[in-house]
């Protein structure tokens, strides 16, 4: 028996020894094609992305925004549970969620600045200042640590020539650490934007740049 | 092979489809049996599904390992006012990996357990309180859902038994503690994820200030599987105090980590050796944490008397908690993993108590002292007695947690520690 782990499919080019594609285990009906206006009410509150392009000066909340935010605020008994997906989608409209924004979601849901500034501070996905454009978190806890995280974090670090926590110059990476991501058999487990990549290692980081490049390219 | 999650120990009752990309669709999970099981509830009497779960000896898969029946009979049988299931999908304890596996393959077994617990404890509105990172897992569990409402197995009227079951699926934003269950309902009502004294118990005073019980995906998942097969058809497997079996997440040092559903009392050498190949290239056992991160550690010698279920684990001084198996050959840098847990505590811990606020934080800092070799053996003595002060003494766990791999590293490893202090001090002297 091979001393290599076994790889899971977790991203393009990637499919280890298995006869599943990666778009069978990551689901191909699934994935990307929720609509803006949320769906089904029940499902609404599911869908904050981080997307690759963002409008630091977007409206909160027009059009389908606006659809899915009332949709949001049907589910829940009182006004302030709709707080958190609230959030998720000023993020996902701007790319972070700013002392502005978050008077703005004040207003809407009828509560103090302050309150809403205790909450989203407490909460590690909203990122309270902007960030590049993919937005790569390592995991370096305990299982991905034991197969060499510390290493993938470098590695991206070098290859993106950042420091911790801050966005290249060209603004199309901030990379970060990440606490568990509960994808612990498939070390390393980095995730970026709203994707997982499993078991990365320093050599596949040049290779998961040049992909991302290409994205931004695409969508800008 | 399809899927990396096989071996023939296994028994598959939950897991049986991972691997199959066509089961997330409602119609292949409804021509292979799905939501019979539903049907079957609804034709009962709530406290019918309730008695049946207690006879199944099902206990929560979440950590605590508390009888699944028994938690649903607490709720009020008259309902006043409206009664919520939670379902927490917050997986986020270091080393656990089984509720994201669940979700994304068999996205309805979960909903149809969502359905039947809801029926059970006579709830009208159900929340899946899912793990914010999980985008690619919310996806899948927003197309069920929105499927599961267009056939008429949610909402309204279901299956024309008049009964209204309601599901909302709500992403969390990135906090461990909102996987605790009172700092999951703070977190649902929209507040910081702080966790709340108890008494009063959820299924007296719970989310919104109601009735409420919250289960944990995998135990959810397992639900459907007793109703149509019946309590005493799940005690088959496992022991008389653990019946059934339970999803083990494998990480670390092994040759083929993974996911494996096995009955519980499994051995753990076996696990380690036979179900997951071993450990990787050639090297030791040095230590096991059976249970997630939360739970004490033990060694290698420990590791081969230890059977895996919740009385099994506790003979060797841990505990069984999710099952998430992480294992550390001779190699493994045991103190540098201790302090990046703890590191992992500390950044996690809401601040509400001072002895988890303060003592995680101060932990961290003196286990780095040690990592880096500026440590002393008294700092040994104070991390003890520092960690011994924050089990029991605050609102939640999160602060025995810290504890739990601090106090049995230094106790079953205290060699390691001393030789980072020892080196530490030659090259001082030096």
């Amino acid at each position: 028996m091979s001393d290599v782990p076994l790889k899971n499919p977790g991203w393009a080019g990637n499919t280890g020894e298995f006869d599943l594609t990666e778009e069978q285990v990551r689901g191909e009906d699934f994935i990307g094609e929720r609509p803006l206006h949320g769906g089904h009410s029940s499902v609404s509150a599911t869908m904050p992305y981080m997307l690759i392009e963002r409008n630091p000066e977007a409206e909160l909340f027009e059009g389908e925004y606006q659809e899915r935010f009332k949709k949001i605020l049907t589910r829940y008994p009182k006004k302030r549970a709709a707080l958190l997906p609230v959030l998720s989608m000023v993020q996902e409209l701007r790319g972070h969620v700013s002392p502005e924004s978050m008077d703005r979601v004040a207003e809407l849901l009828d509560l103090s600045p302050a309150y809403v500034r205790g909450v989203a501070t407490f909460y590690t996905m909203y990122n309270k200042r902007p960030v590049g454009r993919h937005l790569v978190q390592v995991c370096t806890n305990i299982s991905c640590n034991l197969c060499g995280a510390d290493e993938v974090l470098a590695a991206f670090l070098e290859s993106t020539g950042t420091e911790l926590g801050e966005t290249s110059g060209d603004g199309d990476f901030t990379v970060i650490e990440a606490e568990c991501l509960a994808a612990c058999g498939f070390p390393t487990c980095v995730q970026i934007n709203s994707r997982y990549f499993e078991n990365v290692t320093p050599a596949d980081v040049p290779e998961i740049l040049e992909h991302l490049r290409g994205q931004a390219k695409e969508d800008g | 092979m399809a899927y990396p999650y096989v071996s023939n120990a296994e028994v598959r009752v939950i897991s049986q489809y991972f691997g199959d990309p066509t089961h997330r669709r409602i119609d292949t999970y409804v021509k292979r049996g799905g939501y019979k099981a539903l049907e079957k509830a609804l034709a009962l009497e709530p406290d019918a599904v309730t008695e049946e779960v207690k006879a199944s000896g099902l206990r929560g898969r979440g950590g605590a390992g508390f009888p699944t029946g028994i938690k649903w009979s607490f709720m009020p049988k008259e309902p006043t006012r409206p009664h919520y299931l939670l379902c927490n999908a917050d997986e986020s304890e270091p080393g656990t990996f089984k509720d994201r596996e669940l979700m994304r393959w068999d996205p309805h077994q979960l909903i149809e357990g969502c359905l039947i617990g809801a029926y059970a404890i006579r709830a009208q509105h159900v929340y899946i309180y899912c793990r914010g990172e999980f985008f690619e897992v919310n996806q899948i569990l927003a197309k069920a859902v929105e499927d599961a409402y267009m056939k008429g197995y949610a909402g309204e009227d279901i299956l024309g038994t008049g009964t209204t079951i309601d599901i909302t699926v709500h992403q969390g934003a990135g906090a461990y503690i909102c996987g605790e269950e009172t700092g999951l309902m703070s977190s649902l009502e929209g507040d910081r994820g702080e966790p709340r004294v108890k008494p009063p118990f959820p299924a007296a005073v719970g989310v919104f200030g109601m009735p409420s019980t919250i289960n944990n995906v995998e135990t959810l998942a397992v639900v459907p599987h007793i109703i149509l097969n019946g309590g005493e058809w799940y005690r088959q497997w496992g022991t008389e105090k653990s019946p059934g079996t339970k999803l083990f997440c494998v990480s670390g040092h092994v040759r083929k980590p993974g996911n494996y559903e096995l009955p519980l009392g499994f051995p753990l050498i076996d696990l380690i050796d036979d179900v997951c190949g071993g450990i990787r290239d050639g090297n030791q056992l040095k230590a096991v944490i059976p249970g997630g991160s939360s739970v004490p550690l033990i060694n290698a010698e420990d590791a081969r008397k230890c059977e895996l279920d919740y009385e099994g684990c506790v003979e060797v001084g841990t505990m069984l908690g999710c099952a998430s198996v992480i294992v550390m050959d001779h190699k493994a840098d045991l103190v540098k993993q201790i302090r990046r847990m703890v590191d992992f505590y500390a950044h996690e811990s809401c601040g509400q108590c001072t002895p988890c606020r303060e003592g995680s934080a101060w932990t961290a800092r003196i286990l780095r002292r040690i990592e880096e070799g500026q440590g002393t053996e008294e700092d040994l003595d104070t991390l003890m007695e520092m960690t011994e002060q924050m089990v029991g003494t605050t609102i939640c766990v999160l602060s025995d947690s810290v504890a739990a791999p601090v106090q049995s590293s230094i106790s079953k490893f205290r060699e390691d520690y001393l030789e980072l202090i020892r080196s530490g001090e030659q090259a001082g002297a030096a």
